[in-house]
């Protein structure tokens, strides 16, 4: 379980003006600003809940994750993860939890993965067998047989991803903490790993907490989104929930041409090219809209969907920027 | 298994040993260049001791057997420091720099001790050798053998040394929270460890106040050599333990108060 309260980490940041000139008078004469990196959230997370952190870049989520995963002293507030508060970075905290940075790396470069994973049971204090069973389990549904004993370096992007998550699982920590762990992966890999994080939360019961970039990730994971944007909560709950609030209205897509002012009629028009059209559809208005296409001339393979994340996100955002001005 | 504890350490200890020596294997090459590097050093250092007792037969106190003594264990420790402790320093400063340190913090381990056995090269084993073979030649240059007493001296004094050795070490790793950019820091720490090829009585005044209280370079080299010759007091032998000790508290202290300050204050 994850507890914050009121949480506020604000940093002082050296002013660096450009040029030389500012630069030359910088070395003498610093001038300090505070950067509110996250100032005031507050949300609770129960064991196995997995749960979608998002907010645009600079919102302040790797240095909430910092600040759970005991990295970072909070300003202010109470932080609890697993019954413990982060920042003492008690032994048997760390033990419970794990945080797997895409952007960073803890496999040694010049060795196998299998070395940094042995090193990794020593220091975590896993027994042997234990250690095995893990090992099995994790490389069954990671498919690592072939990569333990390749040297890292000689590793794709993708197959060096699934060695760290390895790396980061093997004390089998209960509380997930992932930043951008998909980030600069193919679509198949991303999905790979996505299923993997599933089956790892399924499994043991792990508390996820998940950051990034790509909204399919968060789709195919996160039954609820928090959502922070200049280091304050904006949104906690259901995903499915707010996208119908920022965005009520269906996608309707389909194949084959269609005269402009029927599709005025019918809603409104997102996207439209020689092969395909795409309409937003208030939801009560479907049933006849549909009727509508179906019964057309030339009209085919026809698709109903959410609007994507991406663009519910993009609105929210812009929604609250105008409402903070 | 149990996290904690000495068995535990020791344990890490042996299991990061066991992976530095793993990855030195990949660079066979390495061993004959250390090897040779050892070598050439060695005789590098010795080319300006022959030189000047080439034609007096005791400096600042100090005859070419005793003066050998002293370069013995300068060799020694410099088998020490770019074998067991620059290669961690530099493996350390590097994950700072690039953010892999925050893996470091979330061991449940201690951080100090993650971070002072990150890497070890095992090739500079032959600097041990090389300083071993010059003691042992000085001795019988000299004709005579050190007492048993004397050596037992000399090897607290050296586990002092490498204690002092590594707190300096841990004190510029401590910086590099604070400032991040410390090769220069390193490079000067290698240069000032430089002079301790010499005895201390070699340097006079100002400086040698400094390599003695400052820079603790005379408990590096000249102290312990001189406890195995059996000329250091008892008294100069006791305060250099305890001074040993005193630099490694302080450099403990420092180095928590520089993790304090990482966790507080980086993005």
């Amino acid at each position: 379980m994850i507890q914050v309260r009121d949480l506020k980490k604000h940093f002082k940041v050296h002013k660096r003006p450009p040029g030389l000139a500012a630069a030359l008078r910088s070395v003498v004469h610093r001038t300090y600003t505070t950067v509110k990196a996250v100032d005031g959230v507050s949300f609770t997370i129960e064991r196995g809940e997995r749960v979608g952190f998002l907010g645009p870049t600079g919102a302040g989520k790797t240095t909430t994750l910092k600040v759970l995963s005991g990295l970072l002293h909070p300003t202010a507030g109470e932080v609890s993860v697993a019954e413990h508060r982060p920042q003492k970075r008690a032994a048997a905290f760390l033990r419970q939890i794990t945080l797997v940075m895409g952007q960073k790396q803890q496999l040694i470069w010049d060795l196998p993965p299998a070395e940094t994973w042995s090193l990794n049971r020593a220091v975590f204090g896993v027994a042997p067998a234990e250690f095995d069973r893990t090992l099995a389990e994790l490389t069954e549904l990671l498919d690592l047989k072939e990569l333990s004993q390749k040297p890292t370096r000689q590793l794709s992007l993708g197959e060096r991803m699934k060695c760290e998550l390895a790396a980061a699982l093997l004390h089998k920590p209960t509380t997930l903490f992932l930043d951008e762990p998909t980030i600069g992966l193919d679509v198949a890999m991303q999905v790979t790993i996505r299923e993997f994080i599933r089956e790892y939360n399924q499994r043991h019961d792990a508390t996820v907490m998940l950051t990034s970039h790509y909204m399919d990730d968060v789709v195919a994971l996160c039954p609820r989104v928090i959502v922070i944007d200049g280091g304050r909560l904006i949104h906690d709950g259901d995903l499915r929930a707010l996208v119908k609030s920022m965005m009520p209205d269906k996608r309707v897509s389909f194949a084959g041409a269609m005269a402009a002012d029927v599709i005025e009629r019918l809603g409104r028009l997102v996207t439209q090219d020689s092969a395909r059209t795409t309409i937003e559809v208030p939801e009560d208005r479907l049933r006849e809209v549909i009727g509508h296409l179906l019964a057309g001339e030339g009209i085919g393979d026809l698709a109903i969907e959410d609007p994507p994340l991406e663009d519910v996100m993009r609105k929210l955002f812009k929604s609250k920027t105008a409402d903070a001005s | 298994m149990t996290v904690g504890g000495l068995g535990y350490y020791v344990r890490l200890l042996g299991v990061s040993i066991r992976t530095s020596l793993i990855t030195s294997m990949q660079y066979r090459v390495d061993f004959v260049i250390q090897g040779v590097m050892s070598l050439l050093w060695t005789a590098l250092a010795i080319f300006p001791l022959l030189v000047l007792y080439g034609d007096r037969t005791s400096v600042a106190g100090w005859d070419f057997g005793s003066a050998l003594v002293v370069m013995g264990l300068f060799t020694i420790m410099r088998g020490v420091l770019e074998g067991a402790i620059n290669p961690s320093l530099l493996a350390v400063v590097e994950r700072i720099r690039s953010g892999s340190f925050d893996y470091t913090l979330l061991k449940p381990a201690d951080a100090q001790f993650l971070v002072s056995t990150t890497r070890f090269d095992p090739w500079h084993v032959t600097d041990l050798l090389a300083g071993i073979g010059i003691i042992v030649y000085a001795f019988v240059e000299m004709g005579r053998a050190p007492g048993a007493g004397e050596l037992a001296a000399a090897l607290a004094l050296v586990a002092a040394a490498v204690a002092v050795m590594y707190s300096l070490w841990i004190l510029i790793v401590a910086s590099a929270f604070w400032v991040v950019r410390m090769d220069n820091l390193s490079f000067l720490l290698g240069a000032v460890f430089d002079a301790a090829r010499w005895p201390i009585h070699v340097f006079r005044g100002t400086w040698r106040f400094v390599f003695t209280f400052i820079i603790p370079l005379a408990l590096m080299t000249s102290f312990p050599a001189m406890a195995l010759l059996g000329t250091l007091s008892l008294r100069t032998a006791l305060l250099s333990l305890a001074g040993s000790a005193a630099f490694f508290m302080v450099s403990r202290t420092v180095w928590t108060l520089a993790i304090r300050s990482y966790t507080s204050a980086s993005s």
